[in-house]
């Protein structure tokens, strides 16, 4: 029997979040050459890694909500970005659990400490990453 | 010829997992991390630009640290307690890199990026080379951040066989260090953990276990940070991310099986003078982008890559051999 403590809970949940990234991850890359393609671009331009930056499928076009309607579409990029954000949401679950155990044992400085963290990294997702744009 | 395209991505596409592989054994048998490697063989080697060589060495950073800080967190080695707490500067730290690293991207500066980074990656040599002896660090006492912070714990030592009780100091110290460390793996897509290493290990005072294995745990926190700006500024691509991601994981997972069996310590200067030629190649390619040196092609610059790390390396084998026999040690 798992015994349901902070740190089980906390490797769990790297442990799960990994697993998924990877599944998704493969399950994306055969649908790019399935598909012979993704997102609109096709493979031969895809795997042509070592030219261009800017006129190269990237993440720039590839916005998370479209995720829902990529993967109905069976869009192999939109299962990588799916396992991808789940895998940038992987560290973050763990801060969030980590407040809530500092909240749970009333631990006043650290509660601060991980709500800076968490603030971080919510403020360079929602914030930071619009306004350099 | 559709076939003809589809074989070609797909050769394509394990070429990248085997780089990755590489890069995830090398990186866990040196302890410098996957995307230390990662960086250098996808842009000098396989052509890649390097925001897309840095976006997927950030991601394969995650995915690693995850893995491996799941049994780390779970044994109760890594200290998480402390490792929260400093990924306050870390995260910080990781905003500003990655925010200088998409206004050098946007100003055309990329060049001075390889520089930086061939840098970085010959001064994390450092610490790989005078590795500490000890497994437990010199007893010191508390100070007022050791309260305040509440810097102390306990881990179980497979080794020594016992539990080994440990306090931490100067936690401002590690702090600072820490900013810099996300600043580092921020700017350059890598997990700098050779810097949290520092911070840790020679700012607090904490064990060495605790240190890797902390530092291990909050890669992932500061590389998650730096993810979601590269993200919306495109240093993603989903093909080259997800091949290294993969391929980093399954050279992570043989290194680290690999690592307890290496007893030959001479290994260690082979994986040594690899790193060496990486970060030399490196500060080369990146001058010659920028127009600084370009007497030497790319081509050539390669193998003065390789005469200057061997050169090197026979240079610090012979000083550290004469030293440890000055010192009248016996050679393991």
């Amino acid at each position: 029997m798992t015994q349901w403590t902070f740190e089980n809970v906390v490797s769990r949940i790297l442990k799960v979040g990994v697993i998924l990234t990877i599944s998704l991850i493969l399950i994306g890359s055969a649908f790019i050459f399935i598909h012979d393609g993704a997102n609109g671009y096709p493979l031969s331009k895809i795997c042509d890694i070592s030219g261009n930056t800017s006129d190269q499928l990237n993440s720039s076009s590839l916005a998370p909500s479209n995720i829902i309607s990529g993967i109905a579409h069976l869009d192999g990029a939109y299962f990588i970005t799916l396992g991808l954000w789940i895998l940038v949401f992987t560290p973050i679950s763990v801060v969030a659990v980590s407040l809530a155990e500092f909240i749970r044992k009333r631990n006043g400085r650290y509660i601060i400490m991980s709500s800076i963290v968490l603030f971080n990294l919510f403020f360079a997702m929602l914030v930071i990453a619009k306004y350099i744009k | 010829m559709p076939l003809l395209i589809l074989l070609t991505a797909l050769l394509k596409f394990i070429s990248i997992i085997v780089a990755g592989i590489f890069a995830g054994l090398l990186g866990s048998l040196t302890g410098l991390g996957g995307g230390t490697v990662l960086v250098p063989v996808l842009t000098l080697f396989y052509g890649i630009p390097f925001i897309f060589a840095a976006g997927a060495s950030l991601i394969s950073t995650i995915a690693t640290s995850a893995g491996s800080a799941s049994a780390y967190v779970k044994e109760k080695i890594a200290n998480i307690k402390i490792g929260v707490g400093l990924e306050v500067a870390t995260t910080t730290g990781a905003i500003v890199g990655s925010i200088t690293l998409a206004y050098i991207n946007h100003v055309g500066l990329i060049w001075t990026v390889y520089v930086i980074f061939g840098a970085v990656l010959l001064g994390s040599l450092v610490p790989t080379i005078q590795r500490t002896a000890y497994e437990v660090p010199p007893l010191k006492k508390p100070d007022w951040t050791t309260r305040i912070f509440q810097l102390k714990g306990t881990y179980h030592d497979q080794r020594l066989k016992k539990d080994v009780d440990y306090i931490g100091i100067r936690w401002w110290l590690g702090e600072i260090i820490m900013f810099f460390a996300g600043f580092v793996s921020g700017l350059l897509g890598i997990g700098s953990g050779a810097l949290k290493v520092v911070g840790m290990d020679w700012a607090m005072n904490l064990p060495l276990k605790v240190t890797t294995t902390t530092s291990n745990f909050m890669i992932g926190i500061t590389a998650a940070t730096s993810s979601s700006i590269y993200w919306f500024e495109g240093f993603i691509q989903p093909f080259i991310a997800a091949a290294t991601a993969v391929g980093v994981i399954i050279g992570a997972y043989f290194g680290a099986k690999i690592l307890v069996k290496i007893t030959n310590r001479n290994i260690r200067w082979i994986f040594f003078w690899i790193l060496l030629f990486l970060g030399i190649d490196m500060v080369l390619k990146g001058l010659y982008i920028g127009d600084i040196f370009t007497i030497i092609s790319l081509f050539y610059q390669f193998f003065i890559a390789v005469g200057i790390a061997t050169f090197a390396l026979f240079g610090l084998i012979h000083y550290f051999s004469s030293k440890s026999k000055k010192r009248g040690e016996t050679k393991t």
